[in-house]
């Protein structure tokens, strides 16, 4: 399989997904670590995720969500770390906050805009994400979704390890200035 | 080829492309970058983080002093020297500091260093403002802002366009903050909205000065939205002109460009309008609250803090008396404005009517700085935010309304109808 390729379960959302309650108020001011981060990662979208690793444990690849996830206009970082730190790659929703978009980008996880997904999903299905058709597949019903395209620079945000390190290398050798 | 609208052409022409398609993620220069005393020096520790002690041009990096100016703690009081000090270090040109203050957007437009066809950022949310002047403006992180300082450059994802049609005939006593108001009644706040430009025009829109198309910007950010937007035109030219820190075209949207949706409204049917308190879409007629108690009234915030709004105070305040139970606090949006409504003698007019005038600042806004809301207050506020604990206690209520209503509430104790004065 190409690193192209992804597979593996999904989440999916019942409502609007809230960045509050992906990361509840009492870790706002935890330090950034996705391992740290993700312990209660989720905790106050459900019950059954107010455990310590309760949602890093059930093994999820992908979010699936609808309108406007992680939105309610919190800007802390915890709510991407926490999920890469809980083993997520990749979340697919029909619209994401503005704030926590520029987040997963600058961290490097992919947030990517598909419409309706959710109504072919259910949690625990095994999806399959190729970012070189831009198609995600549900591998329980066959069923296939476009994605909107990842710009290049995603994925390279992603290999130098965060937005911070991919500008300090291109400022190292001189090629800032050509990001288009 | 359909044509572009104008965040869409902003966005193309900043990256070196022709066009750009919404969704599509762009690298694009970026024309100014505006930080302040709260953020300002985490985003220059970032910026050291990437490798860089210089910002990428030290006129357009611009650092104000406003959310804790002057300092009413020790401890803001050092936050605020760190500030200073950093700031000098990096030889930055323009450094509003207490004594030439002001709220971050309000010094951004009125000194002229967000133009037309541009694109800015700062660290703070209503940065959507700069859209008064046909800028598309921008909040972002400390990460990015810091990345825009090194490299004058940012991404963004091209936001779809949504576009407001305002006709109509604005009536007496009725401002931009009404129309905000009404839009987020009928838009919410999680609606359609949410990471769109929104494009301001039509014949109500080119009949507002430009204090407010900063207001309508202003709350494009509370309405979800990515950036708001309102083309140039005379006004803009004759407004930048004595301020403008560089050169810039005229740039507007195609009549063949696409928009995700368009919304039609006559200001006509438009009256004051006030949100009641926690949620600012639950958006009502002044009518249906006239008669409500409250006990502090507040004007200012990067929203309502200009020169046209205080001489809507003055006009309404002028040889009258605020009603001894409200606490009436002003607070202009920069030195700028402060001294313009001391020269036209509001100033004077408003302390005499009972009005406490307090230094340019955020203030109470965000709930941190003077004048903030105790428990059992009941604040009616021209300011954009009114959540719980927005302005200090969470036992607190907060309403929204225009200066207007503030104005005439503030005569009678009472929620007001500024057209019945
Ligand atoms: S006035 Fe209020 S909304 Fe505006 S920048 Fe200051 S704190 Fe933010």
């Amino acid at each position: 399989m190409s690193d192209k390729i992804i597979r593996g379960k999904c989440w999916v959302a019942s409502g609007y997904v809230m960045a509050y309650d992906i990361v509840v108020q009492k870790f706002w001011t935890d330090p950034i670590d996705k391992a740290l981060n993700s312990k209660f990662i989720m905790s106050g979208v459900s019950p059954e995720f107010d455990k310590e690793n309760a949602f890093k444990d059930a093994g999820y690849t992908f979010i699936v969500a609808g309108h406007n996830f992680a939105g309610g206009g919190k800007s802390i970082e915890h709510v991407v770390t926490g999920l890469m730190g809980a083993g997520i790659k990749a979340v697919f929703a029909d619209s994401f906050s503005r704030l926590q978009f520029r987040n997963a980008t600058n961290y490097g996880l992919p947030f990517i805009t598909v419409k309706d997904l959710v109504s072919i999903c259910q949690t625990g299905d095994e999806l399959e994400f190729n970012m070189e058709t831009n198609t995600v597949k549900n591998l329980r019903t066959g069923e296939t979704r476009e994605t909107a395209p990842l710009a290049p620079f995603v994925l390279e945000v992603a290999e130098a390890g965060g937005l911070v390190e991919f500008v300090k290398q291109k400022i190292a050798d001189g090629t800032a200035h050509m990001l288009r | 080829m359909a044509g572009m609208t104008i965040t869409e052409k902003i966005m193309a022409y900043n990256s070196g492309r022709d066009k750009v398609k919404p969704g599509e993620l762009v690298w694009t220069d970026v024309f100014s970058v505006m930080t302040m005393d709260y953020l300002g020096k985490s985003t220059f520790k970032s910026l050291h983080e990437l490798g860089k002690t210089e910002v990428f041009d030290r006129e357009r990096v611009i650092c104000v002093s406003d959310h804790l100016v002057p300092p009413p703690t020790p401890a803001f009081a050092t936050m605020l020297n760190e500030w200073r000090q950093v700031v000098k270090e990096h030889n930055i040109k323009y450094f509003y500091d207490l004594g030439r203050q002001g709220i971050a957007h309000q010094i951004m437009v009125e000194n002229g260093h967000v133009l037309p066809g541009k694109i800015s950022v700062g660290t703070d949310s209503h940065a959507n403002t700069y859209g008064a002047v046909g800028a598309v403006g921008n909040a972002v992180s400390v990460t990015d802002a810091a990345v825009a300082m090194a490299i004058g450059k940012c991404w963004f994802r091209v936001p779809e366009s949504v576009k407001f049609h305002i006709t109509g005939k604005w009536q007496p006593y009725v401002m931009a903050k009404d129309l905000s108001l009404h839009i987020m009644g009928m838009m919410h706040w999680n609606g359609h909205l949410i990471y769109k430009a929104l494009e301001y025009a039509g014949p109500a829109i080119e009949a507002l000065d430009i204090a407010g198309r900063m207001t309508l910007c202003n709350m494009t950010v509370d309405l979800g939205a990515k950036n708001g937007i309102i083309a140039p035109d005379q006004k803009t030219i004759d407004y930048l002109r004595p301020v403008q820190k560089g050169n810039w075209e005229m740039i507007a949207s195609d009549p063949d460009a696409h928009y995700d949706a368009v919304y039609e409204v006559d200001v006509t049917n438009i009256g004051p309008t006030v949100a009641l308190p926690d949620k600012l879409d639950n958006v009502v007629p002044v009518e249906k609250v006239v008669g409500r108690k409250f006990n502090k009234a507040f004007v200012g915030t990067c929203t309502n803090g200009r020169l046209e709004d205080i001489a809507v105070l003055s006009q309404i305040l002028k040889g009258k008396q605020v009603h001894p139970d409200v606490n009436f606090i002003l607070v202009p949006a920069s030195q700028q404005v402060y001294l313009d409504a001391l020269r036209a003698g509001y100033i004077t007019d408003l302390v005499e009517a009972g009005v406490a005038v307090d230094t340019p600042s955020c203030a109470s806004c965000a709930g941190i700085h003077t004048g903030v809301a105790g428990d059992g207050d009941i604040v009616l506020s021209a300011g954009n935010r009114n959540m719980k604990g927005r302005m200090g206690s969470k036992n607190a209520q907060i309403y929204l309304t225009s200066p207007a209503v503030v104005a005439a509430s503030a005569l009678s104790g009472v929620i007001s109808d500024p057209r019945l004065l």
